[in-house]
């Protein structure tokens, strides 16, 4: 039986970044958000959180399964999936309720219209069943779903991917494959809408994460490439850096080849285009050479905020998401203004900080009481 | 600790001095000549003189539907009833949205009657052209196809205005994206239907050095917030001055 692995830090500090990347990208013409990844290339904060999620849920339930079987790491992942549908329904709620409110606040019912919760003034009856079927998911509340019905097929991924995650990256990659070229995508509401982000093609970030967790220091026989591979991956995100930086500055665009132009475009965002993907994936091999696991730098107490943000990653979700639209609401009363979108960015990312460190603040109190609890049973865990 | 402070507010003074922040809405302009739909809407007249009411359904794709802006009333057709309700006061303005994501001019002539017989509008702005030339549809089934579906919706009793193909990288790349206009313009005019010139609105914006991420998504397809809203106020200006001309 494997000794218990260290904990790879830089999972949670990664994952924390990805959040406050997803919480400044969500302000809409926020000037802050061009820290950002995405405008540095293909890939968003979103490849991040998903390949993450993949990668950690196989830390998380791998042992367990050797331990103590399936049935039992099947009802602990259930119990997570639970855990993130009720978070979702909430932050559904907080979202429409924050709506309401502002709208009664400064006494312009307009809102409720101009942020139409895209269907629940219609029908709101329809629309709640909607969104507790996950089908009705206003604005930036795309990202939980996903994650509920990747999570949810997960305990059958699990023994496969310990045992054949090649096996599994292969079948990823085909059903990735066959979703995109034959455009099949989950149902939305109201009708004919479908999900932002579809399932059927995100699952291959999520599943290859979860492979690499599997592989862990099993990928080294890919240093033997090390070299080519990272002239490889430089050179596709200085293209795609050339490419995202023309988006911005006319004389760059006009230098960009009509032929490549018609290869690369569009590059699709709800079905993953494959462009967005091996960026992330350039992103994630550069990473992994120049942090590892064991890197002085990684215990840097300057890090420690974006490590709780990562630890406590589905409440600093919610958070981030909820304050997003505060955020915009705020942006768009000072018209937009560069000071309003550097201080609600400031504030926003200072209060996810805040809730991390209660949340760990928290944690290690229940782990405390925890322990002076006197000891039953012989099994140690 | 103090001094960083103060340099710090310094800093963002300066920052916000000079905020013409950069999604402004004075930036939505086009050429007057663009803007002409070529078309009265005799019908939207008579509905507004008569029954003080315009009803209008945005027929359309991924645009129509408004497929990822921040903000669902963002997209054009929202836009327009905001900017209609403003222009023509008194008049109930109702703007039936029946866009879907992906699809292209067969499914939405497929649809086109009942879409028009669930709610009988006085004017339908019918969005397309995009997905038929980025997926290389052939030009004569373009052709035939938007033809096809410009007479039977006509016949249903509605005026008729066409919105053209986007001016975006994906579109742009398309080597005869032109013809698909063309096809376009020839079917608006034997059908006395509006043409709505996006593309040529568009180029327009780009060609005074406006860069893309101003108005397309990071697709390098669909359009972002200012877009749908700078084409909703436009196409709003577009449709008034057709109603009000003599």
């Amino acid at each position: 039986m494997a000794a218990a692995p260290v904990r790879d830090i830089r999972l949670d500090l990664f994952r924390g970044l990805a959040l406050w990347f997803i919480f400044l990208d969500h302000i809409p013409t926020n000037i802050v958000s061009w820290l950002t990844v995405r405008n540095y290339g293909f890939s968003d904060a979103t490849e991040i959180f998903v390949f993450i999620s993949g990668y950690t849920a196989v830390i998380a339930y791998s042992r367990m399964l050797d331990q103590e079987g399936w049935p039992r790491t099947a009802a602990r992942i259930y119990r997570r999936v639970w855990q993130l549908y009720v978070a979702h329904i909430l932050l559904f709620v907080a979202f429409s309720a924050q709506i309401a409110w502002v709208s009664i606040a400064r006494d312009t019912p307009a809102l409720i219209e101009e942020m139409q919760l895209l269907g629940l003034g219609d029908n709101p009856y329809r629309a709640i069943l909607e969104a507790a079927l996950l089908k009705f998911r206003p604005v930036n509340l795309d990202v939980l779903p996903l994650y509920i019905v990747l999570l949810a097929a997960f305990p059958f991924v699990l023994p496969a991917v310990v045992r054949w995650p090649w096996a599994v990256i292969g079948v990823s990659l085909a059903l990735y494959a066959a979703t995109s070229r034959l455009n099949w995508n989950l149902p939305a509401y109201p009708d004919e809408k479908v999900w932002y982000f579809n399932p059927l093609a995100w699952q291959v970030v999520f599943h290859v994460g979860a492979a690499c967790a599997v592989f862990g220091t099993g990928l080294s026989w890919l240093d033997r490439f090390r070299g080519t591979l990272t002239a490889l991956a430089i050179a596709f995100l200085l293209f795609a850096a050339f490419i995202a930086l023309s988006w911005h500055y006319n004389p760059l665009e006009r230098l960009v080849p009509v032929w490549v132009a018609r290869v690369i475009y569009p590059i699709d965002k709800t079905n993953i285009d494959i462009l967005r993907f091996l960026h992330f994936l350039a992103i994630a091999w550069l990473v992994r050479l120049a942090v590892p696991i064991d890197a002085p730098a990684l215990k840097w107490r300057i890090w420690e905020p974006l490590r709780r943000c990562g630890e406590a990653s589905l409440l600093i979700f919610c958070i981030g998401t909820f304050l997003a639209l505060s955020g915009q609401v705020v942006v768009s009363h000072y018209e937009d203004s560069i000071l309003s979108q550097i201080v609600v960015s400031i504030l926003g990312i200072a209060i996810m900080c805040v809730a991390a460190y209660i949340a760990a603040w928290f944690k290690r109190g229940n782990a405390r009481a925890a322990s002076r609890l006197p000891v039953t049973t012989g099994v140690p865990r | 600790m103090r001094r960083t402070i103060a340099l710090l507010v310094a800093v963002l003074t300066l920052a916000t001095g000079g905020a013409a922040h950069a999604k402004s809405m004075t930036l939505c302009r086009a050429k007057p000549e663009v803007l002409a739909l070529g078309t009265t809407l005799p019908i939207s007249r008579k509905a507004i003189a008569e029954r003080k009411l315009l009803r209008i359904i945005a027929l359309g794709s991924s645009t129509t539907a408004g497929y990822g802006v921040s903000n669902p009333a963002f997209a054009y057709p929202t836009q327009l009833r905001i900017g209609l309700e403003k222009a023509l006061p008194g008049i109930d303005i109702e703007v039936i949205n029946r866009g879907i994501g992906g699809q292209d001019v067969e499914e939405m002539a497929a649809r086109m009657r009942t879409e028009m017989e669930d709610n009988p509008a006085s004017l339908v702005i019918w969005q397309t052209g995009t997905n038929a030339a980025i997926r290389h549809m052939p030009l004569e089934k373009f052709d035939k196809t938007l033809r096809d579906g410009l007479k039977l919706g006509t016949s249903l009793g509605a005026d008729f205005i066409l919105m053209n193909l986007q001016y975006v990288p994906a579109v742009v790349a398309v080597a005869d994206k032109e013809a698909y206009e063309k096809v376009m313009a020839g079917a608006a005019k034997d059908y006395s239907a509006g043409l709505f010139r996006r593309y040529d609105i568009m180029r327009g914006w780009y060609d005074d050095g406006m860069p893309y991420a101003q108005f397309v998504q990071l697709d390098g397809l669909h359009l972002n917030d200012f877009g749908q809203k700078c084409i909703g106020r436009l196409l709003t200006r577009s449709i008034v001055d057709a109603l009000k001309a003599p």
